[in-house]
Parts: C-alpha cells; structure tokens; sequence
C-alpha cells in the first residue's frame, strides 16, 4: 500500500532542494470528494497532496502545457518538473518522449502504482448513491469506501471503477525516476478490451444507430482534445481557425489553410473530427480515459480509440507507450508485419 | 495572382477510352471550368498530330498549364510534359488525368463512366492550378558500378559494363566466382562443356583491370540513389592470403574436419580449409570458419603448420569495404525449390533420389564420380533411371504456380547424357507437357525421345518410396490411361527453380521489389524487363524469373548497356517534386524519420530537415506526419483538399 506520507515528503523534498521546478498532483478539489490537479512549487504546500481511488486525471498533459507555456515565454527549461503518474499516465509520458515533446531529463517521473484499485467511474458511482454526495473514497484492499453525509457506503471495486481501470495490464508505471506502490501486473478484473468487444458484439446496423445517436450528441465542446495529453498539436487539423501565424509563416502558408470540416455540430462533421481524432490517437492513445471522462454529453470516445489500439495489437502486437527506444505504430515497417488486411 | 489559363486535352485512345466515356461531354464539362482556357478532343493524344496539336494550342492559346486526360502518367506523363516545356511552358505545369486505367477500362456503364472521368479532370484541373514551375535538380553521377553475385549473369554484366571503360565491383557471395554454371555438366541443346565457356569468361574478370572482384563478400547496408549509391559491403575472412597461396592441396591433407560439400551439393565430403573447385576464382584456398576446430593453433593448427607458403593467418580479420557507385545490378541467381517440401516425392530422404544439380555433379568430369555415373548408395550403375520434371513447377495448390522453364530442356540433356554414359540404361521421363521454344531445343528433346529411346511418360508421379533397394516410382500415363509402377535404381528430381536464399533480405537492402513468388520484380512486365523498380538498379539472370543460361547472358548484357547509359551521363537530373517541411507545423516528432524508406529526412534543432539527394518524393512522410507539416512539392495537402472536393462536388 502506498504511504501518502511518502509522496508528500517526496515533494517536499525535491522543491526544498530545488530538485524539481514544481511538483504535479492531487489535491483534494472544491466538488465533494473528487481530487484535482495541483501545482507546487513551494515545499510547505506539500502536504496538499492527496492519493487516492478519484485521482483520475492525466497529469502528463501538464507537462504538455508546461512546454508550451515556455516556448511561448521563450524561456529553456532548467530544473526539471516533478509529475505523479500512474502506469497509463507514465505510459502518455513516454509515448510524448518517444516523439520528442520534451527530453527524459526535464521530467521527474514519480510513479505510483494503481496496485490492487484504479480510479472511480463518477458516473458509475452516481448510480450507486442515488443523489447522495460522497465526501471521501478509499479502497481497503477490496472493496472501494465511501463517506456520504448519511455514513459508510462499501461497493465492489468491479461495480464502480472505471472501464480501463478494469480492464489494465499494466497498473504500475514501468518508466519512472520513483515509484511508490507494488507492481501488480495483471490484475484486471476483466479481459482487454472488453467493453469495446461488449460493444462490437452488436450487428453493425444496431452499432452505426447507437453511433448516430451518439455524434449527433457531439456538442464539439473539444473538451476530448483538450483534455488529451496526445492531442498537443498548434493547430488542430479539423480546426483551421487556430492557424497559428508566426513570423515564420509565409504568405503561401497562410493562402494554404484548409478546412476539412465545417465548424457547425452536424453529424457527418462530428463523424470527421471524431474519427480523425481516433486515426491521429492510433499507437499513441494509452487509454487513460480522460476524453471519454471529460465528454459532457457522455459520447464513449474510448470505444473509438480502443477500436484502434486493439487492432495495432492484433495485427502488430503493438502497445503504446511500452518503451521509449521502441518503434511508432504508424511510421514503422516491419518484414513480419501482417498483410492480411490487403485484400 | 492573375488568372490561370489552362488547356484541357482529351484523349480517346481510340476506342480505349471513347467506348465507356462521353470524351466530348467531358471536354465540354472542363470547358465550364474557371481556370480553363481552352478544350479539345482527339483520337490519339500522343500521336504526332496529337501531341503538336497540344503545343500548337500552349502558344495560340497562352495556356500557362496543361493536363491531358489519357492513359496513366507511367506511359506518357514525359511526352506531355516535354510538348509543355516544347511549347514554352514550364513542364510541372503539366498534369495527367488518367481516365483509361483508372476509369474506362474498369467501368463497363458509359454514363456512369463519364461522370467517373468527369470528376477526374475536374480534380487534375483544380490541382494544376496550384502547382509550382520547378526546375529539375541536377545531380553528377559517380561513374562505377557494382554488380551483386558472380554467376554468368555476373560475370556477363560485369564485363560488358568493364569494356565500355566503366570501373565495376563485383561482388559475390561464395568462395568463388561461376555460381550455378560452374556446377554444370555439359550445356544444352549444343551439349557442350559448361565449365569450359564459363571459365574463361571467369579468368577474364579477374585479370580485367576495371573489375574489382570481391569474394566471400555480401552487401550490408546501401544508402543513396541513382547515379550515387553508397554500398556497405561486408568481406568474410577466408584465413589464406590469395596471393601467397599455391593451392598446394598439403593443407586439406592435414585437416582433421570432414563437413559435406556444398559445391558438390552434399554428394561428397569436404575439410575445413577448402578449394570448392579446381576452376576456383579467386584460385585459393579457403578456411570455413564455421567448420574449422577453432583457428588457434593450441587446438589444432595442422594446416598453417604445412603451409611452406605461409600463406594462412588466423587472425586475418572480416572488413567492411565502402563503396561508391552509380549504378548496380542484382544477379543473385536462383536456388532448387526444396525437396523436404514435397513428401509425395521422398521429401528429401528416400536414398538415390537426387535433384537436377546433384546429377549435373554426378555426371560432370570434375564431380566426385568424375564423371561415372554411380548411384550414392552403393556405386553401382544405375540401369533404369526415372525422370520427373515440373517437381515443384506448375502446381499451385501445393507448390509453385510458375513454369521453372529450364527443366523440360535439363531433363532431356539428362537423359540423353545417361544413355551416352550407360548405353544399356533405361530412361524414362515423366512429364506435363514439353516445353521446347528455343533454337535448336525442340530438335534436342525430338533426339532424346528418338535417338535414344527415353521413354517419355505423360502423367505425374504420385509417389514413390524405397523397396529391395530400388526405388518403387508411381505414377500415371495419362495418354494410355494405365498407372504405371516403376522399380529404378535412381530417380532425379528436376526442382523448381526458386529464387536464391537470401533474395528477400537483398531485396530489402536495395530497396527494390519483389513479386508474388519472391523473385525480383522489373520495373515493367514488357518495356523495362531489366530494370528494378528504383531508379539505377537492374536485374539480370535467374534472379528476375526463370530462365536458361543464352537467356541470363542476353539480359545480363541489357543491364550492362543500361548501365553504361546511365554513367555516360555527366549530370542526371532528378525530379524536384520532393518533400518540403512546413517549419511552423512541424513539432519535431520524429515520425518522418522513422517513415522514410529513403533515409532522407533527419531531425535538427527540432525540425524535419529533407536531404534533396535522396528524397524520391514518395510522400510517406506526408502521409504519416499528424501535423500536416510536411508535403511533397505539387501534391501539397491544399491539392489534395482541392481534389477530394472536386471529386465530391
């Protein structure tokens, strides 16, 4: 079990000697017992932090913004910049490190393993309180805690956790400076996958209706963009109003701006962005769920990328993230890469 | 920017087109084009009137771009291209809209057709209004070239490419130089001796001074392209100094390590330090390191210990040798088709079953047997010998689809070298049916048949297996309908011909393709039968197709003049339409990198960086780059935009 003691003291630590820029991790939120991003930079704020089953966040996609906030304040980086992750979280760090966003040595991976638990799916836990909010979330090994105002409610880890926490590998964060936790491989409590083959399992009519109905849902808030570590790109390529004008771009550039797809929410440009966002995710999306947690019209945008990764690991034995020397899925070739799908 | 002009020219192709496509309908429907200027039909684009109709109409009309809805760009993209730059306009102005390939010829509804090729030219016409004039970009060429394997195609190329002043490497595998021919008996359908044409040709390489022979040798790495290749060629170390040595033969005296023969093909022993023949280029002796008790003297030692010469080192080291060339040429040869492949016939293990090279040793002066033909198990003369041919060929549900071609002609030679060797042998051939086009081979195979009573059996062999020391050989005669059952003391095999082992991984160095049975594929089944798919390398010999020994040497000889035509060039000039980074889009993943199957793009500072010299304007990089960042020149990303929407509209 980890000792969050131990994370504090880590954090601590490394911003008193200036190991680290700033530390990034939880501390509990203002929304009930949920946590939030947190952002330290002085040691006595350590004791903020907080571990536990509502950590859910992606913190690598700070390191993104991190990044960008210096590139635009020209500034270089120094001391390095301290992050929490979990295995898919370490694994979106070296997916970012593998396409060179930033260096190994301007980050301080502080792992910490999901162990026996991952993180809570709100919207399953909704379900279970019947309107009660719950203050706090702990896991005793195997059942998930909560503290509602009306007293302890106790629930089966498989009834509340998230679909990709049920269904992980690989909990522990195999890239990492330190890690705290044990390295349970595989845990899961449900097969890879699984949800998306629960869903595959319709007939394709009944599929492409529950498709229909959920792009037509789309609001193209792109919170599932922002939300992305991966989805770092200047310009987004379904989003020609964010054309970014430097003084490196030329007249020609500027005359070159395309839109692929029209700003409006219909369906058939919803179907565009969502399925040019799964396309651009293929070998890069480490299923941490964050765009299918931020949607907030509850389209299942991890089905969409699940489909991608499942077929990289059919055919290829592919998986993202696995080491940061390792191949790309898409830029890479193979001798004994499968054929089959040639016909 | 003033408003394009351009001319769209339609081409019927005859009937080609015309037939499934509305020609006028589409040339009407590009009239009502924006950017378009000027129309016009004609019956044959590409014919003389055709072509100065189009240059003609480039100055009458002002046009400053073309594009010529015909037949693919492959065929006559230059032709029009060239009229262009005839006419005074830059020639990337020019653009071809297949509509024969792509359209007329895979549709059979004519209206639907039209609208098929209506949407085509409309495409082509949006590109070409955004393409760029550019320049070609001129490169010098490195005048010397190497040829891969030393063969008779090999050797062949390698001489004719030498005599015309061009310095070669050449650059081989085995210990020697001669490959399949050197294994070879007498030749058909002349039946003259193999290794008595080819060894000349073998002395004549290596005394030739603009051949540099490289032997034990295999190519490593190769980088570049046209007219400046760097090939990485790794030398294996042979332990005997080709210069000191004697061929003395004291050293296999002493040699305590007995391994089969490859050269002999298994039939007889060799040591570990060997000459795989008497003919050997280099004629020297080579120590198989595999083999060899350790190349340490503490352990053995017997050989350097006689060597008066003093000609062996253990510690002659393998080297990696550089070179630089302008062209190659890949004459890797062929291999048998495997016999363990094939239980029906034995699957490799049934005694006095040989294959079609087994035998050529077998009956050859200087094979084991020197030229007796005796049976492996029990050297005795075999009296009754069955032949089967298409072992392997022609059968695509189990083996190979493709005819091996030679084996109609290899077997008949065979059975009349037999009947020569044992007058009181018998002979029988089971057969599919023969195939004979040659000169003078049909003639051949009529005297095997007449003159020296082989009995040729039309049916394939269903099985065969040994018994009381013969071989039981079943097998039908279609032409009587009756199963035949034949005890004989020795069967041959004639295998198919696959292409050599190693084929796929040179293949993959080289960066040239392959086709469907793994042999080298050319660059057009009919027009560029010698050249590979990427520019400056050809093919030559049994590593292409199938194919007999004047064959190999004709083709070798069209790769050598295809060569000497390429490096008589001062400057070859390369197409500008490669990639170009976009700086600003470009976060410096590395994708492109890792895409690139010409090495071309390399990372600096960041950025995508393109080297021109090797780019080949694929477009990979542009196809996997998540940013848009990087295009290649005149298909930018807004072409293509501008494409798909025309072909929605």
């Amino acid at each position: 079990m980890i000792k969050l003691q131990d994370i504090r003291d880590t954090a601590r630590d490394m911003l008193a000697k200036g190991e680290a820029r700033a530390v990034i991790g939880y501390r509990r939120g203002s929304r009930g017992m949920l946590a939030e991003p947190a952002f330290l930079t002085r040691p006595e704020e350590a004791d903020e932090l907080v571990w536990d089953p509502t950590c859910f966040h992606n913190l690598s996609l700070y390191l993104v913004h991190d990044r960008k906030h210096l590139a635009h304040a020209r500034k270089t980086a120094g001391a390095p910049v301290a992050v929490i992750a979990k295995g898919c979280d370490a694994r979106s760090i070296v997916v970012l490190l593998q396409e060179h966003y930033f260096q190994r040595e301007d980050v301080y991976i502080i792992g910490v393993s999901c162990e026996g638990t991952g993180v809570v799916d709100e919207r399953k836990l909704a379900g279970h309180l019947n309107g009660a909010q719950a203050i706090s979330a702990a896991f005793d090994g195997d059942d998930f805690v909560f503290t509602t105002a009306e007293g302890e409610k106790r629930l089966p880890a498989r009834e509340v956790m998230a679909d990709r926490c049920l269904e992980c590998c690989s909990p522990f964060p195999k890239e990492h400076n330190l890690a705290f936790g044990e390295d349970k491989t595989g845990r899961q409590l449900e097969a890879p996958f699984a949800a998306l083959d629960r869903f595959e399992a319709q007939g394709a009519g009944e599929r492409w209706d529950n498709w229909a109905r959920h792009f037509d849902r789309c609001i193209r808030c792109f919170a599932c963009r922002s939300v992305c570590p991966m989805c770092y790109c200047d310009e987004c390529v379904v989003d020609s109003i964010t054309f970014p004008v430097t003084t490196a771009t030329t007249a020609e550039e500027k005359a070159s701006r395309i839109r692929w797809i029209e700003r409006s929410a219909a369906r058939s440009e919803n179907i565009t962005y969502l399925m040019t966002r799964a396309m651009h995710l293929a070998g890069r999306c480490t299923d941490c769920g964050e765009c299918d947690r931020a949607c907030p019209v509850n389209v299942p945008i991890r089905l969409l990328n699940n489909k991608m990764e499942k077929e990289a690991r059919e055919q290829f034995g592919f998986e993202p993230g696995a080491s940061i020397g390792g191949p790309s899925l898409v830029a890479s070739f193979l001798d004994n890469d499968p054929g089959n799908f040639i016909r | 920017m003033s408003k394009k002009r351009t001319g769209v020219f339609v081409c019927h192709c005859g009937t080609n087109i015309a037939a499934t496509v509305d020609v006028a309908k589409v040339a009407r429907e590009m009239a009502a084009e924006n950017t378009v200027a000027f129309t016009q039909e004609y019956v044959y684009m590409c014919s003389e009137p055709g072509q100065e109709s189009v240059v003609q109409a480039i100055k009458d009309n002002k046009l400053d771009s073309i594009v010529v809805t015909c037949c693919s760009p492959n065929l006559h993209e230059k032709t029009f291209r060239d009229n262009a730059q005839r006419a005074g306009i830059n020639n990337f102005t020019c653009e071809i809209a297949n509509i024969r390939e792509q359209c007329s010829w895979v549709h059979a509804d004519k209206a639907k057709g039209t609208e098929k090729a209506i949407k085509i030219s409309r495409s082509v016409v949006r590109r070409v209004n955004r393409n760029q004039p550019m320049d070609a970009i001129a490169v010098s060429v490195t005048r010397r070239a190497m040829v891969i394997g030393g063969g008779i195609a090999g050797i062949q190329a390698a001489l004719d490419i030498a005599n015309a002043g061009i310095e070669v490497i050449l650059v081989e595998k085995q210990a020697t130089i001669g490959g399949r021919m050197l294994q070879l008996s007498e030749t058909f359908p002349t039946l003259d001796c193999s290794q008595c044409v080819l060894s000349p040709k073998m002395v004549e390489v290596k005394r030739h001074p603009k051949v540099k022979l490289m032997t034990y040798s295999e190519v490593q790495e190769v980088s570049g392209s046209v007219g400046n290749f760097r090939v990485k060629v790794h030398k294996r170390s042979t332990f005997v100094d080709p210069d000191k040595c004697k061929i003395c033969d004291h050293c296999t005296e002493v040699c305590p390590v007995v391994v089969p023969n490859e050269y002999e093909l298994g039939l007889t022993a060799r040591r570990a330090i060997y000459i795989p023949y008497a003919q050997a280029i280099p004629a020297s002796f080579t120590l198989d390191e595999d083999a060899c008790l350790g190349l340490n003297p503490i352990r053995c030692g017997k050989c350097k210990d006689v060597c008066e010469a003093g000609a062996i080192d253990y510690d002659m080291r393998p080297q990696t040798v550089t070179e630089d060339v302008g062209a190659i040429v890949v004459a890797t040869g062929f291999d048998l088709y495997g016999p363990e492949n094939m239980p029906e016939l034995g699957g490799g293990r049934v005694e006095d079953v040989l294959d079609g090279l087994q035998f050529e040793r077998l009956i050859s002066a200087s094979g084991a047997t020197k030229g007796h033909i005796l049976r492996p198990s029990d050297h005795k003369e075999p009296k009754e010998v069955v032949f089967i041919q298409c072992a392997g060929s022609r059968d695509p549900a189990k083996h190979c689809a493709y005819c091996s071609k030679i084996c109609c002609m290899y077997t008949a030679k065979h059975a009349r070298l037999y009947k020569k060797h044992v007058p009181d042998g018998r002979a029988y051939v089971f057969y599919i049916d023969i195939r004979s086009g040659g000169k003078g081979y049909e003639e051949f195979v009529q005297r095997t048949m007449e003159d020296d009573d082989t009995l040729y059996l039309r049916g394939r062999v269903s099985k065969l297996y040994r018994k009381d020391g013969k071989v039981r050989v079943h097998g039908t005669d279609t032409l009587t309908g009756q199963n035949v059952e034949i005890d004989a003391d020795m069967v041959v095999l004639a295998l198919a011909m696959t292409p050599s082992k190693g084929t796929a991984e040179i293949a993959k160095t080289l960066k040239i393709g392959r086709d469907k049975d793994g042999f080298l594929a050319e660059a057009h089944p009919k027009l560029r039968p010698v050249e590979s798919v990427t520019g400056g390398i050809y093919l030559a010999g049994a590593a292409q197709a199938p194919k007999d020994i004047p064959e190999t040497v004709a083709q070798a000889g069209a790769a050598a003049s295809k060569v000497i035509a390429l490096l008589s060039q001062a400057t070859l000039s390369r197409s500008p339409l490669i990639a170009k980074v976009r700086p600003s889009h470009c976060t410096g993943c590395g994708m492109c990198v890792e895409a690139c199957p010409f090495f071309a793009i390399r990372l600096e500072n960041g950025k995508a960086i393109v080297n021109e010299a090797l780019c080949e304007g694929c477009g990979s990089c542009s196809a996997t780059c998540l940013r848009a960042a990087i295009d290649v020149k005149n298909v930018t990303q807004m072409q293509i935009h501008e494409m798909i929407e025309a072909c929605l509209a």
